[in-house]
């Protein structure tokens, strides 16, 4: 029984992930979705398997290290190499398909609209609206049309759909009545099968059903439809000048075309997009279309993803930008991590140390206050610190607590160093909570008897403090230490929360701020500064940050000897 | 195994063939009556049209993440500056013409027409204004001489627990009017579109604009830490005399019971008008949705026509994109002042490079207002850091 129900939950696992993976293909996520079935796969293995016994209690962390660590990470590498951005949001593929195939890549012939009256079977009283004959009138003559079959599919979407116009004598249709004249004829019947007049733009009864023909079948069967004349023309639904749904003649504006280049002395053929108009080709430049008008200039068409090297890389070094300021914000952002880290703790350790004492009297009541600040969300008390204790007219401090004391104002936002004060200030009074914590753990590990060595050796209190209590408390602590340090380095949501980077560096071409740490840096040149977004720029940068704090994380480890304490 | 597999197509192609429907994403004052007229256009198209609430700061930036993976929205509700960049990105639709597009004011369609193409149908104009309470003023100034010397009484009277004018002194949406009425502009306008090589936020008008902002600061008439949220609040409690906000604030004043009026802000020099900046707002259609074709035939059939603009008027009363709905409406002293000021107003550009402006202006206002550069300085370099990064 129980091993039937394991079952059962291991099946409904599998149907679970089978079923996320089907998803992620048939979006297009090939990669998670390949992800996905490996580690379904995985997952029966080290359960079925007698071998994958010890395995079977790491599968969930898998999981989640695969979803939210690894996945993650290959696609910022990923995106590093590329221009994704504005301007370059879909695949190339996807892009020559949109020029290819969407409607408004497409132009009319003559502005002449053709007459045509919509007929659909009907099952008893409800019209079936997949089951439809469309009667057109080109030129004088009558011809009909069935419902489009799909030509060109990508995945579930239909890019393109064709339905061929028969002269109505060729066909096996009758019309009741027979008449050249469209608004006449009622019923066409093909064997028992009969359909009714439908939809007609000109017919004042049945132009009623113009929001059924619209929404029944012209959004399901005519929007990506061309219907083709024998002649070859091709004829398409199209919303025309006055705002009516009518056919066209149209023409496709772009076409695939093969070309011979040149390239190191050799013959290739290449792919290229044809301006059917022009016959030119489009051009093709770091990774946008571009056609050429009449007048001769380029005109942006739809730009794709395009691989671009080490370009984003090098654009941080080169690029004088962003490297200008670079070392600037490098610099303060290292030492608003060691001081926010510093001061932290030396505001927390001391708590912890009067806590530590087993004298004090109602000690659990200081440390929940005390630990208060680090229960509040941070973004409320960003916000209570800005607006209520910084705010340079109407905040506590600046209204009340300097003006008692006959001090002058501090201009918390506009003046760089009480800005830096200001964040710093923010940060500790956040952090200083764990900082205690961890001490009063680390202390609570300190042998007593060492203590009682100490004074028996006659030393004082501030001596066993830095003979005993910091040496060991530091051994404990200081991995979690450089954490700290790390997590500051990237605490964008500080930064950005109190002064968004601000007040601004004179003079600089960038969106620097005296405040502005590398994160909310990069922040602001992938997405505030620019035309919009740039993923690539922020992805390389991105990389760039992770080997700077690992690598001064990794210095700090060595530093503060804790390899080797650790390892012993 | 191969039942699974079975159980597991069969879960998929379900989720395939989801039914048509038209999702609307739009900000919190369109929601209710956007669902009234969604039951409408379902009664009559027996289509579901979904009505959904996203936070107006960020319907862009979702539309640009769900969007190119063919979803999000199919249609949007949101403001004419985005069509630049939702278009760079392949994510808009152009709308076609239509028969009453002849009753739209022509600035509003020219705010959302970019590259020669409509790409937004728009339904309200919003520039800012002063906002004034009746309490301290009586009389709305008419020219920037009048508005000091009102302020400075105020402030002088109340000793600073009435402020007599507030504005964001470092917001650039806020300063344009003063920049723009003496005669700069951000990209030139040119008969074929924006030219965004021809910047004019550091030419002899806008530098005055900057000294009459900087004189407003050194006169201490405005203080360099006021926000937006500072006035707003100020206002509310009775607490600012004149601000300078746009439309979408009004419901609240009248909610706060603040009896306040709206007036032109005043002219720079006797007949010189201050110029704010024009925004549209406007319904557009996601270029990669399935359902593009009755997505138009929703704005333009259904949201274009006259009845049902006004009827929007009345659930957000703003200044109506339409000529004959502001006939419809022209009884509001509010809507009547602020049409007056849209009217010498500047439509916002709408070109992605308009990204950059933003940024660079707030922060060379802010090094003005705080004396670290001079108004020539601060523009000039603003105007490089524009140019640096449109190349």
């Amino acid at each position: 029984m129980k091993k039937l129900l394991s079952f059962f939950f291991v099946g409904l696992l599998n149907v679970f992930f089978f079923w996320i993976a089907f998803f992620l293909f048939n979006n297009a996520y090939h990669v998670l979705g390949a992800l996905f079935l490996v580690l379904v796969f995985l997952i029966d293995f080290f359960i079925f398997n007698p071998k994958g016994y010890p395995y079977r209690y790491v599968a969930p962390a898998l999981v989640l290290l695969t979803v939210f660590v690894i996945y993650p990470i290959y696609f910022t590498v990923k995106t590093a190499f590329t221009n994704y951005g504005t301007g370059h949001y879909m695949s190339k593929e996807e892009a020559i398909e949109r020029l290819l195939y969407d409607p408004v890549y497409t132009y009319t012939i003559e502005d002449k609209t053709v007459q045509y009256k919509v007929f659909v079977a009907y099952d008893g009283l409800t019209p079936i609206h997949d089951d439809f004959l469309i009667l057109f009138k080109i030129e004088g003559t009558l011809f009909i049309a069935e419902k489009p079959i799909p030509v060109k599919k990508k995945g579930k979407d239909v890019l393109l759909s064709e339905a061929q116009l028969v002269p109505i004598e060729s066909s096996s249709y009758q019309l009741v009545p027979w008449s050249e004249e469209l608004t006449e004829i009622r019923m066409i019947t093909s064997g028992e099968k009969t359909y009714r007049a439908f939809y007609s733009p000109r017919e004042e009864f049945l132009k009623l059903n113009a929001p059924l023909f619209k929404s029944r079948i012209a959004q399901f069967y005519l929007q990506r439809s061309d219907f083709v004349h024998p002649s070859g023309n091709k004829y398409a639904l199209r919303i025309d000048r006055t705002g009516e749904w009518n056919f066209l003649r149209i023409e496709r504006l772009y076409r695939l075309d093969l070309v011979q280049t040149l390239e190191n002395d050799k013959p290739r053929t290449k792919l290229v997009v044809v301006n059917n108009r022009t016959n030119k080709p489009l051009i093709e430049r770091e990774g946008s279309f571009y056609d050429v008008n009449e007048k001769n200039e380029e005109v942006y068409l739809i730009g794709y993803i395009d691989f671009v090297g080490w370009k984003n890389f090098l654009r941080i070094l080169r690029d004088p930008r962003i490297s200008g300021p670079f070392f600037k914000i490098f610099a303060w952002t290292f030492f608003w991590a060691l001081f926010s880290v510093v001061f932290s703790l030396a505001v927390g350790l001391p708590f912890a140390l009067v806590l530590n004492d087993p004298k004090l009297k109602g000690r659990n009541i200081y440390r929940t206050l005390l630990i208060i600040p680090w229960a509040i969300p941070v973004f409320i008390s960003a916000l209570v610190w800005r607006n209520g204790l910084l705010n340079e007219s109407y905040g506590v401090i600046n209204k009340f607590l300097l003006p008692a004391l006959k001090l002058p104002a501090i201009r918390w936002m506009n003046d760089p160093f009480w800005a830096r004060v200001g964040v710093l200030l923010v940060n500790v009074w956040l952090t200083y909570p764990y900082m205690m914590t961890i001490s009063l753990g680390a202390l609570q590990g300190i042998p007593y008897e060492l203590y009682e060595a100490a004074m028996i050796d006659g030393a004082g209190k501030f001596r066993r403090f830095t003979g005993i209590t910091f040496p060991l408390l530091m051994t404990v602590i200081a991995p979690l230490l450089v954490s700290s340090f790390a997590f500051s380095f990237n605490n964008f949501t500080i930064i950005y929360l109190i002064t968004a980077g601000g007040p601004p560096i004179p003079g600089s071409t960038t969106p620097t701020g005296y405040t502005d740490i590398l994160i909310s840096y990069v922040y602001k040149l992938a997405f505030q500064a620019g035309t919009g977004q740039d993923f690539g720029l922020a992805a390389a940068i991105s990389i760039l940050i992770f080997f700077l704090v690992g690598g001064i994380s990794y210095i700090n480890f060595r530093f503060s000897g804790v390899f080797e304490e650790v390892g012993r | 195994m191969r039942k699974l597999l079975i159980v597991v197509m069969v879960l998929t192609t379900l989720l395939i063939f989801a039914q048509t429907k038209l999702t609307i994403w739009c900000s919190e004052k369109q929601v209710d009556i956007l669902q009234r007229l969604a039951e409408e256009f379902k009664a009559k198209y027996g289509v579901t049209v979904e009505v959904q609430y996203v936070n107006f700061s960020d319907i862009k930036p979702k539309f640009l993440t769900a969007a190119p993976e063919g979803q999000g929205a199919d249609i949007i509700v949101g403001a004419h500056d985005w069509v630049g960049e939702l278009v760079a990105n392949g994510l808009l639709e152009p709308i076609p013409n239509f028969a009453e597009l002849t009753q739209f004011f022509s600035s509003g369609l020219n705010a959302f027409s970019y590259g020669g193409r409509l790409y937004g149908l728009p339904y309200a104009l919003e520039a800012i204004a002063l906002i004034y309470n009746k309490d301290y003023v009586p009389e709305p100034p008419k020219t920037v001489e009048d508005m000091i010397k009102i302020a400075k009484e105020i402030d002088a009277e109340f000793a600073g627990e009435v402020r007599g004018l507030i504005f964001p002194v470092t917001t650039f949406y806020f300063v344009v009017p003063f920049i723009f009425g003496h005669g700069g502009y951000v990209f030139k306008d040119t008969p074929a579109g924006l030219d965004v090589r021809d910047i004019g936020l550091a030419n002899e008008g806008a530098i005055k604009g900057a000294k009459l902002l900087k004189r407003l600061v050194d006169e201490k008439v405005v203080d360099p830490a006021d926000n937006y949220q500072i006035m707003d609040s100020m206002f509310k409690e009775g607490k600012a005399a004149m601000i300078i906000n746009g439309p979408w604030a009004i419901k609240d004043y009248k909610d706060a019971g603040i009896d306040y009026g709206v007036a032109l802000i005043p002219e720079l020099e006797p007949g010189l008008v201050a110029r704010p900046f024009v925004g549209v707002q406007g319904f557009m259609v996601n270029a990669k949705s399935t359902n593009k074709l009755l997505a138009i035939e929703f704005l333009t059939n259904f949201i274009a026509k006259r009845d049902t603009m006004y009827r929007l008027y009345l659930a957000d009363p703003r200044l109506p994109a339409r000529k004959d709905v502001l006939e419809l409406v022209k009884d509001n002293p509010d809507v009547v002042a602020f049409t007056l000021s849209a009217g010498n107003g500047i439509p916002m550009p709408n070109v992605p490079q308009m990204g950059f402006v933003w940024g660079a202006m707030d922060d060379a206002l802010n090094l003005i207002v705080n004396g670290k550069a001079t108004p020539e300085e601060a523009l000039k370099n603003a105007v490089e850091r524009i140019k640096a990064q449109i190349q």
